[in-house]
């Protein structure tokens, strides 16, 4: 059996699961949606299954790399939290690509397609991430010298504390906490589909990447989010959620001139050669040039 | 090899039984549109720079169709307890029958929505027929 530190969690994700479903019940029935819900967790389920089917690739390329390794990291405390550091720092720019190259989009956004965001949703991972070739940024890790089951290791470690800030039920936690940590207020803007939160907040663990790379935005209390994503998928089909924009890429291929072809793989997102779909940086820039009138829905 | 067919049965099992716990417990629950002003801040929040100007509630409240002041329609319809909106591009996929529209958007994910408009039907379905074909 795979003794991962995600599948040692597990049961401690379902317990979760249900105590905020309690939560929910009690305070805000609307947080949760049970076909959402079923949605999220077979996503989960899924990128488990198709994690395990490539789990042999992905060994072989990180320990090929480990090969040509610039020195030998033993497996001493310190390396451990370098490690753990250098990864979440990796994991900043791999989520930031995959937010900002439609290729990775196509993988990602299947986190992001749920209009609720609560403990299922940070379940819902994508089926195509090794696909997608996520996992080679994290490569100079081994090509530095850490040992591939030590940056297994630590990527689940990440992927674990990724899991409880994925909630409405906390508002803030103690300041200095807020500064350094992600946390579920920064990353409820992280999911949002407010253009002023488009594209912000990055960080897997900590906060500071998106602090230091001019990505972070905080969190407006007097501000309703909508979460999801621009253009919502309306639809519990599993097999689309999965799939969707890997089919929009491909279709926007298909029929676009030859040279603008490998555009739609490669550029931001909403990107079209005539202009006709909006990216978020366009979004953001339209609801700045109409402040204060309009993008902006207080809570009600 | 049969550690990992039990995880994954217990995995389906914890899976629907959260769903199903869900669902009986009553989360979620049968949202509708209050009024037009909320039809109208959704809108905004789905296209940022659509401004509404003219707005028809489908009678039950599960959708709405808005138009803003180029003539752009948007449809906005349910989707579990949230709401889901699409610029309409044609008026191909639209039918009218009495006080019901019914709106197919193109997308089969999507699906098509049938609107209650009353004595507003017909005056919407002319407001869709002006953006013409698909281009």
């Amino acid at each position: 059996m795979k003794l991962d530190p995600v599948t040692l969690a597990t049961p401690f994700f379902i317990l979760l699961v249900l105590a905020e479903m309690v939560w929910a019940r009690r305070r805000k029935a609307q947080a949760y949606e049970p076909r959402d819900t079923l949605n999220s967790l077979l996503m989960g389920l899924g990128s488990v299954l198709t994690g395990m089917l490539f789990a042999g690739t992905v060994a072989a390329v990180m320990l090929a790399a480990y090969d040509v390794r610039l020195a030998t990291i033993g497996l001493q405390w310190w390396a451990w939290s370098a490690c753990f550091v250098l990864d979440d720092f990796a994991y900043y720019w791999i989520h930031r690509s995959g937010h900002r190259v439609r290729w990775f989009w196509a993988s990602h956004v299947n986190h992001h397609s749920s209009q609720h965001y609560n403990l299922s949703t940070a379940l819902r991972q994508s089926w195509t991430s090794v696909i997608a070739l996520n996992f080679l940024i994290r490569l100079p890790l081994a090509v530095v010298g850490f040992h591939p089951a030590m940056i297994a290791a630590v990527a689940g470690v990440n992927l674990i504390y990724q899991f409880w800030i994925h909630t409405e039920a906390i508002r803030r936690m103690p300041r200095w906490f807020e500064a350094v940590m992600n946390t579920p207020s920064h990353h409820r803007v992280h999911h949002a589909t407010n253009p002023q939160y488009l594209d912000r907040n990055y960080a897997g663990v900590f906060i500071v990447w998106d602090r230091m790379f001019g990505t972070f935005q905080r969190e407006h209390d007097d501000l309703r989010i909508h979460y999801g994503i621009v253009k919502q998928l309306g639809s519990f089909n599993l097999l689309w959620t999965a799939f969707h924009e890997w089919i929009g890429m491909a279709r926007d291929v298909w029929n676009a001139p030859w040279r603008h072809k490998l555009s739609y793989i490669w550029r931001v997102p909403g990107w079209t050669h005539d202009g006709s779909r909006d990216t978020s940086d366009m979004i953001r820039t339209r609801w700045q040039s109409c402040q204060p009138d309009c993008g902006t829905s207080p809570k009600p | 090899m049969t550690a990992q067919v039990v995880q994954l049965l217990a995995s389906l099992v914890a899976i629907f039984g959260l769903a199903w716990l869900a669902k009986r417990m009553g989360l979620g629950g049968d949202v509708r549109l209050r009024d037009e002003d909320e039809a109208k801040a959704l809108a905004r929040a789905a296209s940022c720079g659509f401004e509404p100007v003219d707005t028809v509630l489908d009678r039950a409240g599960i959708a709405a169709l808005l138009r803003d002041e180029s003539g752009r329609i948007m449809l906005l319809r349910r989707h579990g307890v949230h709401f889901a909106a699409r610029l309409l591009a044609s008026h191909e996929g639209a039918r009218l029958d009495r006080n019901f529209l019914t709106i197919s958007t193109g997308e089969r994910s999507f699906g098509a929505v049938t609107l209650d408009l009353g004595g507003r039907a017909q005056e919407w379905a002319v407001a869709l027929r002006r953006l013409g074909g698909v281009t």
